[in-house]
């Protein structure tokens, strides 16, 4: 039954695991041969303001969110960067023109260019890897086990299961900045 | 808050040289729709840098490109996708440029020329010297000025572009910086005796007018959202403060509105190097005002959520 319905992948990250290792951002650099100076994914580290009495660190991972109502794929003026069936936004690098427009208009600063090939870059959920059966390369790297990644749509996938037990057990889940109407694909759970 | 880094300078020289451009030839057409003969030697001295400058602006996109610098033919591409800003610019900019380089070669009597050697071409000159080209090149000089602004505004992710009065204010520094451009071409090449005082009064108001709108533009960012209020203390007090009060306020603003209360008074007479010297001067403020907001935008913060409640 679930073979019939279509694909949706997306990604959680189970925040109190990340320790800021950055094995993520090394996996998908040597993954994906990136330029010296590029990641397509980060971790956001911040200190709380030393006003609070209660100091803390976060490590927040981020990356393309693969949203449902992508302003990258609204703003591209030769239809490169494109929303795919199973909820991909995927850059098509023989149709960008490279210019730049897609940068600036992402609210999560997901995109960079790619100086080498004269075109936008960004996460593509490790596109051909995830069909050979594979998860993408910062999932398999994740040291924490960080990185949950699968088929939304199907029920027995990890992420289904990570954000049910999320659900069950009440914590806290969250995407960025669902005011904004991108309608993410990237998950926060943190206990 | 993270300063975006897709645009720079490239895209403000594009931004400015395409509001001048297209700015000079608007103020042109709608000098000719009031008396083409009074104004002859402005009408000219926009011609000449009309669609020139428009068309080195969009060769600094051009440049600015990545792989499409080298591989032209994606460039028809540009045309696919109905929702992006760049589309409608792209289709904007293609029709300005053919309307205005018809429109100046008439003007400056190169059209003639072309008919002596090739009489076919004098179907275009009816065309040229028509009303509806006229209001066609307002029509498409203003929507090329605006869709400068409109390109950075759609974009959500960059709250200090988001605002209307951004294609408002560069319409109104286009159409200024328009007439500046031109009467440096004007006073350098062609020096005949001209009454423009129409044009230097409505210049006058149009410099007043963008301090204002640049006034509370920049007052109700300050109460903004947050990377708002950031963007405009990077211009007033941040790491872009003297570029800003130096080159677009002082030089670019309120000098020239000065100098050009003072001619509207009747108390100063400018002209010839002087007067080339001021406009130069607002040119420059025009160069700045893209320059700083492009480069003042800082994107929307994206942990917002997960900072409210542990913070």
């Amino acid at each position: 039954m679930n073979a019939t319905k279509t694909k949706k992948f997306a990604m959680a990250y189970i925040v109190d695991r990340c320790v800021d290792c950055k094995a993520c951002m090394v996996a998908c650099k040597a993954e994906w041969q990136i330029p010296d100076n590029d990641f397509r994914t980060h971790i956001d580290t911040g200190i709380a303001p030393a006003a609070t009495d209660r100091l803390s660190m976060h490590f927040l991972p981020h990356q393309c969110n693969h949203c449902d109502d992508a302003p990258c794929v609204t703003v591209c003026p030769t239809k490169a960067s494109h929303k795919r069936e199973d909820g991909v936004v995927d850059i098509d690098n023989r149709k960008c023109v490279g210019c730049r427009y897609c940068i600036p208009s992402c609210p999560y600063n997901a995109r960079f260019f790619n100086n080498e090939l004269g075109v936008a870059d960004k996460c593509t959920f490790c596109l051909p890897r995830i069909y050979d059966g594979l998860m993408p390369a910062c999932v398999t790297t994740c040291p924490g086990k960080a990185r949950v990644f699968g088929d939304i749509n199907d029920p027995e996938s990890e992420i289904s299961k990570a954000l049910k037990d999320a659900a069950d057990n009440r914590y806290r889940v969250w995407t960025l900045r669902k005011d904004l109407g991108t309608e993410p694909n990237i998950y926060y759970i943190q206990k | 808050m993270e300063f975006q880094t897709g645009f720079h300078w490239y895209i403000a020289v594009y931004l400015f040289l395409a509001g001048v451009g297209a700015g000079s030839i608007v103020v042109a057409s709608l000098a000719d729709i009031y008396d083409r003969q009074k104004y002859i030697s402005f009408i000219k001295a926009a011609s000449v840098i009309g669609m020139p400058l428009v068309t080195i602006g969009i060769l600094f996109l051009y440049i600015d490109l990545g792989q499409g610098m080298y591989k032209p033919w994606l460039l028809l591409l540009l045309f696919v996708n109905p929702t992006s800003a760049i589309m409608w610019g792209t289709l904007i900019l293609t029709i300005f440029t053919v309307l205005s380089l018809l429109y100046g070669v008439y003007n400056l009597g190169i059209l003639d020329w072309f008919i002596k050697k090739m009489g076919f071409v004098k179907i275009f000159r009816p065309i040229a010297a028509s009303r509806f080209m006229n209001w066609s090149l307002i029509i498409t000089g203003i929507l090329t000025a605006g869709y400068t602004a409109v390109l950075l505004g759609v974009l959500k992710a960059i709250p200090f572009w988001h605002q209307t009065s951004l294609p408002i204010l560069f319409i109104i520094s286009a159409s200024s910086t328009g007439i500046s451009g031109a009467m440096v071409v004007k006073e350098l090449f062609f020096k005949e005796e001209a009454h423009l005082e129409k044009i230097e009064t409505t210049h006058f108001y149009l410099i007043m007018l963008e301090i204002l709108l640049l006034i509370g533009m920049l007052l109700i960012a300050l109460q903004g959202v947050p990377e708002m209020k950031f963007s405009a203390l990077t211009l007033l007090t941040g790491e872009f403060a003297v570029e800003f009060w130096v080159f677009l306020v002082l030089l670019g603003l309120v000098v020239p509105a000065f100098v050009f209360a003072f001619v509207e008074a009747g108390k100063m007479h400018v002209s010839g190097g002087k007067l080339v010297f001021f406009e130069l001067l607002v040119l420059v403020g025009g160069y700045f005002l893209r320059y700083l907001i492009l480069h003042a935008g800082v994107y929307t913060q994206k942990f917002t959520d997960y900072i409210m409640i542990h913070y």
